[in-house]
C-alpha cells in the first residue's frame, strides 16, 4: 500500500493567518486524509508493542536524534505546532496563531488548561524558556538550525508568545513544530540535565511509566491530555532488540504488535506473513555523495558531473531499497515538496563520464577514498555499488568503511569524499538551509554560492506564492547546475504492524507517528 | 610420527587444512568471477550452472568471494597467531631460561594482561586502532601474545631439568648452544601445538569482530563479515550464510583436529 | 594454602586492576572523539560541541580527569554515564547481575552436562561414543557464536520454532519461568562451545589417569571398576578440568557480548559496546574493572579448588 503525500496547496497568507482551532476530533488529530473507516469506532484499552533495533538512550528532546527516540518524544511531548499527514503545520499546544504583515512578527495563542505530566500548568514562560534552550549552544539543541532567524521570544501574557524574527519568514509555524522543538516545563529546564535526560515531564498523549533504555521504556495514558478522548490505548512498550533477527521474530511471532523500521531487505516477507501488514510511505530522505569543492578532484565542475553520470539510479533503487524507494537526480526536493521543479533526467553513461574526466585533465582515470560511516549500515551499501558502478569510467574508489564514532570524528564535515545521510525536511527552505547555504548549520560540500544564498533569503521573505515558486526554481536550477551533492534516490519509509493494530501510521519525516490515534482491534 | 598418520583426527583436519591451503594459494586464480563484480539480474539465487555456489545480495558470486576471501580470513587467523607465537615465545623463552627478577616481573606483567578476557582485550585495543582488518589483527595478536608467553615459559621451565639439558650443563655446554640446541627444540612443540589450535580461535574472533563492525570493512570478503552481513538475507536465500560459513567451520575444525593431532603426537606420555 | 600466599595473590590482583584502569583511560583520551560528539551526531555545530563538552566536563586536562575520577572510585562513587545520564553504579549494576545470571546458567549446565559427557568419552575411548561426542565437541567448536545464535534463533525460536521466545530478557525475580524460557537459547549457545572445550579437556586428562601406574595399581588391588574411577580417577582428572573452567570463563566473558546483542539480554557486553561506541568513559572504565576482576577473582577462586581436589598442588 503506498500512500503519497499530497502536495502543498494552501497559499503562503492562509499559513500566516493560522487555522481556526477545532474542538472536534477529526480536525485536531492532523490526519487529514487518512481518516478511519466511518464504521469503525476506535475500541479503548490495551497495550501497544513496538519492537525498534536502536536504543532510546536518551528522553532529552532538545537534541535527541536516535530513530526509536522520536516516537517515544512524539507521545511524551507537544509543540506549539505539529505537522500532519498533509505536510502542513496544525495546532497542537498553539490553538492559533497569527503574523504581521511582513511576517516578522508572530503570536501564538496557547490552549488554555494545558497541564505538563507532573500537574503543573502550562504557560507561556514555559515556551519563553523552551526556545531560549534552544538558543543555547551548551543544550546541543537541534532545532537550533532552523530558529536561527528568532531574534527573541517573550510571553506577552500567560497564553501568548511572540516571536520576534530576524527577518521575514512566513513558515515559522512549520519550523515551530520541529520534532524536537517540543515544549519543556520551565521547572524542568531549570532543574538538573539528568532529568531532562530520563524524567521527560511534557505536554504529551502519554507520560512516563518505566524506563530502562537497554530493555524496555513503558509509557501509560495521560488522563489529562488537552484533547478529550484520546489516546485510546492504556499503555504502549518500546522494545528493545538490537539485532535485526531476533527483532523480526519476535514481531512475526505476534509478540510484538509494530515493527518500528523495516529493513528492505525483508520487506516482502514482513508483508506477506500472516498477520502482519508492512506500510511504506515515500519520502524525500536520501543518502547523498559529499563531493567538497574546496579540494580536488571535485573542485572541477566537470568531475562532479562525471561522477553523476557514473552512477545507475534505478539499479541502486532495485539492487539497494529492493524497489522500495525512487530514483532522485542530485536535486535535494522530492516531487513532495512544494514548489519543487522536474530535474533531467541524468543518465548512466559512463563513456561519456569517462570523455568528461579526460577534458578535466583525468584521462587516466581518478584514484580516490570514499569514506562511508556504518550507521546506518545503507552508506556503505551505496558507497560499494557506486564503486562498482564508477569503475567502467575511470573512477578507481576505495570504499574505506568505518564504525559511525570513527567517521563522526574524523571525516564528518572534514573529509572531502564521504557518504552523508539525511531525513526529510518540511520545505524547501528547510532544506535549502540545513545543508547548502554558505552558513547552513551542517554544510559539508564548501559550495558557498552567493548567488544561492541570495536567493533563499530572498525566497524566505517573499510572500507572494508565485514569487516565491520562480525564485525556489532557480535555487534548483543552480543545484542541478552545480551539483552540489550527488543524491542517486528518495527512500521510503518502511514500518509494519499486525491485524487489529488500526491507525499506525508513520509520516515521511519519519518524526512524527499519531500513536494518540491508534487503537486495538483484538478479537 | 608414525602415530599422527594412525590418529584419524589428525588425517581428517590435515585434508581440511590442505584444502583451505589450496583456496589460500590458488583461490584468486582460479576464481571465476571477479569478487566484487555485480551481476543484478540474478541477485541472492542458489547454486547455477553460471554460479557454482550461488549469488548474494548484490549478485556477487559466492564461489569467487569465497576463493578470495581464503586469503584474508586465513591470514588473519595464521598472521595474527604468527605474531604471537614469535613475541610470546621471545618473552617467554627469556623468562624461563633468565630467571630470577627478570622473570619475577616479566610475569607479574603477563598475568596483568592474562587478567583481562580475549575479546574485551581485542574489543580495546580495536576500538583505540580503529576498525580494519590490519588493525583487528594487531589487536589479536597483542591479546594472544601473554597466553603463548605463559606457554612457552612454562614449557622451557619443564625442560629445564631435563636430563638431556642437565647433561648438556654437565658437559660445559655454553648457555647460548644449550638453548639453541637443546631447549628450544624441545620447548617448541607446546607451542606449536598451542598456536595451532589458537588459529582457529583468532578466526572466530576476526569473524566477530566483523560482526560487531570493528574488524574486516565492506566489501571485503573475509568469511566472518559476508556471515555477518548476510544474515539479513537469509530468509531470502539460505545459501549467502551456509556458504561463507560452512567455510569458516572447515578452516576452524581443520586447524582444531590437526593441532589435537599435533599435540597427541608430540606428547610422548600419550600413549595409544 | 598460606595466609601469605592469599595475600599476595589478592594484592596482584588490586595491582593488576590499577593497571587496567589506567590503561583504559588512556586508551579512550587517545580516541577521537568524545561523548559529546556522539552524543548530538551529525546534528552539532562547532560551538555546540564544545558546549556540551565543557557541561560533561570533557575538556579539562587528562591526568585531572583521571585522578576526579580515581578519587570517586576510592568512594564508591563510580560517577555518571555521559551517554545515559544516569549513575553507573545503576546502569553497569544492573548489566552486571543480568550478565551474571546468563553466565551462571551457561556454566552450570555447561558442568552438569560436559563432565559427565567428557568421563563418557575418556572410559570409552575408542568407541562410538567417543567418536560421537568427539564429533560434537569439533562441530561446536566450529563456528563462532554469532552464527550458532543465528541458527538457534531461526531454527528454534519464534514463528519457525514457535516453541521459544526469539530473545529478550526476564529478570529471574519477575517471573523464574519467564527468565528460564527466556535464558535457554542464550544459554545454549555460550553453553555449545564451552560444552565442547571442557567435554575434551576432561576427556584427555581422564584419559590420561586412567592410563597411568596409579590407576592399574588399583586395580591390581582388585577394586570394583566403580570405586577405582570414583575414589581415584576422578578426583585426579577433576583438577584439570577446573583448570579448564576458570580460563573459559574468560571466553565466556568475551562470548557473552555477541550472544547478548543477538538476543537482546541487557547485559554488560552490549552495554560496553554501546560505550565504547558512545565514549562513554566512566562506563567503560567501570565495566573493564568489573570484568578483569571477575575473572581475576575466578582464577583465584580456580585455583584454591584445584589445592583443595589435588594435595599435591602447594601453594
Amino acid at each position: 500500500m503506498i500512500k503519497s503525500l499530497k502536495q502543498f496547496t494552501k497559499t503562503r497568507s492562509e499559513m500566516v493567518r493560522g487555522m481556526a482551532v477545532a474542538v472536534g476530533l477529526a480536525a485536531v488529530l492532523a490526519l487529514p486524509g487518512t481518516g478511519f473507516a466511518q464504521n469503525e469506532t476506535p475500541k479503548v484499552g490495551g497495550v501497544l508493542k513496538i519492537a525498534h533495533s536502536t536504543r532510546i538512550a536518551t528522553m532529552n528532546v532538545l537534541n535527541l536524534s536516535g530513530p526509536a527516540e522520536y516516537p517515544a518524544i512524539d507521545m511524551l511531548y507537544s509543540g506549539l505546532t505539529r505537522i500532519g499527514m498533509d505536510n502542513h503545520p496544525h495546532p497542537d499546544l498553539a490553538e492559533s496563531w497569527s503574523a504581521n504583515s511582513d511576517a516578522t512578527v508572530f503570536d501564538f495563542k496557547l490552549r488554555p488548561n494545558v497541564t505538563f505530566h507532573d500537574g503543573t500548568p502550562l504557560t507561556s514562560d514555559d515556551v519563553v524558556a523552551t526556545f531560549e534552550a534552544i538558543q543555547d549552544p551548551a543544550r546541543g539543541a537541534s532545532a537550533r538550525s532552523v530558529l536561527t532567524m528568532v531574534k527573541k521570544v517573550e510571553a506577552i501574557d500567560n497564553l501568548t508568545v511572540r516571536f520576534t524574527l530576524t527577518v521575514s519568514y512566513a513558515d515559522l509555524p512549520v519550523a515551530v513544530a520541529h520534532a524536537n522543538a517540543r515544549i519543556i516545563s520551565a521547572k524542568a529546564l531549570a532543574g538538573p540535565k539528568e532529568n531532562l535526560e530520563n524524567k521527560p515531564n511534557g505536554t504529551g498523549p502519554f507520560k512516563l511509566e518505566s524506563y530502562d533504555s537497554s530493555r524496555m521504556t513503558r509509557l501509560v495514558r495521560n488522563d489529562n491530555y488537552f484533547i478529550e478522548g484520546v489516546p485510546y490505548l492504556d499503555a504502549v512498550e518500546l522494545h528493545l532488540f538490537p539485532d535485526l533477527t531476533a527483532q523480526s521474530a519476535n514481531y512475526l511471532s505476534g509478540n510484538m504488535d509494530v515493527l518500528l523500521a523495516v529493513e528492505q531487505a525483508d520487506y516482502d516477507r514482513i508483508d506477506k506473513a500472516p498477520g502482519s501488514n508492512a506500510l511504506r510511505v515515500a519520502s524525500g530522505r536520501f543518502v547523498n555523495v559529499v563531493m567538497r569543492f574546496d579540494q580536488k578532484p571535485f573542485d572541477d565542475i566537470r568531475v562532479r558531473k562525471a561522477l553523476a553520470m557514473s552512477i545507475d539510479r534505478q539499479t541502486l533503487v532495485d539492487v539497494i531499497l529492493e524497489g522500495l524507494g525512487r530514483p532522485a537526480r542530485d536535486n535535494i526536493l522530492s516531487p513532495e515538496y512544494a514548489y519543487v521543479i522536474d530535474s533531467p533526467e541524468i543518465p548512466y553513461d559512463t563513456a561519456a563520464a569517462k570523455q568528461l574526466l579526460a577534458d578535466a585533465g583525468y584521462p587516466d582515470g581518478i584514484k580516490i577514498d570514499l569514506v562511508a560511516s556504518n550507521r546506518p549500515a545503507i552508506r556503505g551499501q551505496v558507497a560499494i555499488a557506486i564503486k562498482q558502478m564508477a569503475l567502467p569510467a575511470g573512477f578507481d574508489i576505495n570504499v574505506k568503511s568505518m564504525p559511525h564514532d570513527t567517521y563522526l570524528a574524523n571525516y564528518w564535515r572534514k573529509g572531502n569524499f564521504y557518504m552523508a545521510y539525511w531525513g526529510m525536511r518540511s520545505t524547501p527552505d528547510g532544506a535549502f538551509t540545513l545543508l547548502l547555504t554558505s552558513d547552513a548549520s551542517y554544510e559539508d560540500t564548501a559550495w558557498n554560492n552567493k548567488e544561492f544564498d541570495a536567493i533563499v533569503a530572498k525566497a524566505r521573505s517573499t510572500p507572494d506564492d508565485s514569487e516565491r515558486a520562480q525564485l525556489y526554481a532557480e535555487a534548483q536550477k543552480l543545484i542541478l547546475r552545480d551539483t552540489p551533492y550527488i543524491i542517486p534516490f528518495f527512500q521510503d519509509v518502511l514500518t509494519a504492524s499486525r491485524d487489529g493494530v488500526k491507525g499506525w501510521v508513520v509520516h515521511p519525516l519519519n518524526r512524527v507517528y499519531y500513536i494518540e490515534s491508534v487503537w486495538l482491534d483484538r478479537n | 610420527m608414525s602415530d599422527f598418520v594412525r590418529h584419524p583426527a589428525g588425517v581428517a583436519g590435515a585434508i581440511l587444512l590442505t584444502i583451505i591451503a589450496l583456496a589460500v594459494l590458488f583461490g584468486p586464480l582460479v576464481a571465476p568471477y571477479d569478487p566484487q563484480a555485480f551481476h543484478t539480474t540474478v541477485r541472492l539465487q542458489g547454486p547455477s550452472a553460471d554460479h557454482w555456489l550461488g549469488t548474494d545480495q548484490f549478485g556477487r558470486d559466492l564461489l569467487s568471494r569465497i576463493l578470495f576471501g581464503a586469503r584474508s580470513t586465513i591470514a588473519f587467523g595464521v598472521g595474527a597467531t604468527m605474531i604471537s607465537v614469535i613475541a610470546g615465545s621471545l618473552i617467554g623463552v627469556t623468562a624461563g631460561v633468565v630467571g630470577g627478577w627478570i622473570d619475577s616481573v616479566i610475569m607479574r606483567g603477563l598475568d596483568g594482561m592474562l587478567a583481562v578476557p580475549d575479546l574485551l582485550f581485542v574489543l580495546l585495543i580495536v576500538t583505540m586502532l580503529g576498525a580494519g582488518t590490519g588493525e583487528a589483527m594487531l589487536a589479536v595478536s597483542i591479546a594472544f601474545t601473554p597466553g603463548m608467553a605463559r606457554i612457552s615459559r612454562s614449557s622451557v621451565l619443564s625442560i629445564r631439568t631435563r636430563e638431556y639439558v642437565l647433561a648438556a650443563v654437565a658437559r660445559g655446554e655454553s648457555q647460548r648452544y644449550i638453548i639453541l640446541s637443546e631447549v628450544i627444540p624441545n620447548a617448541i612443540g607446546p607451542i606449536i601445538v598451542e598456536g595451532t589450535i589458537r588459529v582457529s580461535f583468532a578466526i572466530m574472533i576476526g569473524a566477530t569482530l566483523g560482526f560487531l563492525g570493528m574488524g574486516a570493512q565492506p566489501p571485503s570478503t573475509e568469511w566472518g563479515l559476508m556471515v555477518s552481513e548476510a544474515r539479513q538475507f537469509m530468509y531470502r536465500s539460505p545459501w549467502v550464510v551456509a556458504v561463507p560459513g560452512l567455510a569458516i567451520a572447515v578452516a576452524a575444525m581443520g586447524f582444531n583436529l590437526f593441532g589435537d593431532a599435533l599435540r597427541d603426537a608430540f606428547d610422548p606420555r600419550r600413549s595409544r | 594454602m598460606s595466609l601469605g600466599y592469599l595475600t599476595r595473590r589478592l594484592f596482584s590482583v588490586l595491582l593488576v586492576l590499577v593497571i587496567v584502569s589506567f590503561a583504559v583511560f588512556a586508551i579512550t583520551m587517545i580516541l577521537p572523539g568524545n561523548a559529546a560528539v556522539m552524543i548530538l551526531g551529525e546534528y552539532a555545530t562547532e560551538d555546540q560541541l564544545l558546549a556540551l563538552a565543557e557541561v560533561l566536563g570533557l575538556n579539562r586536562p587528562w591526568y585531572i580527569q583521571y585522578f576526579e575520577w580515581a578519587g570517586n572510585i576510592l568512594q564508591a562513587d563510580w560517577g555518571m554515564s555521559l551517554r545515559l545520564s544516569l549513575p553507573v553504579g545503576e546502569v553497569v549494576g544492573d548489566a552486571f547481575w543480568n550478565s551474571a545470571s546468563l553466565a551462571v546458567t551457561a556454566l552450570g549446565t555447561v558442568i552438569i552436562i560436559a563432565i559427565p559427557l567428557g568421563i563418557l568419552a575418556a572410559l570409552y575411548r575408542g568407541s562410538k561414543v567417543d567418536l560421537g561426542i568427539g564429533l560434537f565437541a569439533y562441530v561446536g567448536t566450529a563456528m563462532p557464536e554469532f552464527v550458532t545464535a543465528t541458527l538457534l534463533l531461526v531454527f528454534l525460536a519464534g514463528s519457525a520454532g514457535g516453541y521459544l521466545p526469539a530473545g529478550g530478557f526476564i529478570a529471574p525475580n519477575e517471573s523464574f519461568p519467564g527468565f528460564v524460557s527466556h535464558v535457554i537459547l542464550p544459554a545454549g549457545t555460550l553453553g555449545l562451545i564451552l560444552m565442547a572445550h571442557i567435554a575434551r579437556q576432561v576427556r584427555s586428562e581422564m584419559s590420561d589417569v586412567l592410563a597411568s601406574d596409579y590407576i592399574r595399581a588399583a586395580r591390581l588391588k582388585g577394586l570394583r571398576e566403580r570405586t577405582v574411577i570414583r575414589r581415584h580417577a576422578l578426583p585426579n582428572s577433576l583438577a584439570p578440568a577446573v583448570a579448564v573452567i576458570s580460563l573459559d570463563i574468560g571466553y565466556l566473558l568475551g562470548g557473552i557480548i555477541v550472544v547478548e546483542e543477538i538476543f537482546a539480554w541487557p547485559g554488560l557486553g552490549r552495554l560496553l559496546i554501546y560505550a565504547l561506541e558512545n565514549r562513554d568513559l566512566p562506563v567503560i572504565q567501570a565495566i573493564t574493572l568489573l570484568l578483569a576482576a571477575v575473572y581475576a577473582l575466578s582464577n583465584l577462586f580456580s585455583d584454591l579448588v584445584i589445592a583443595a581436589l589435588d594435595p599435591r598442588v602447594r601453594y
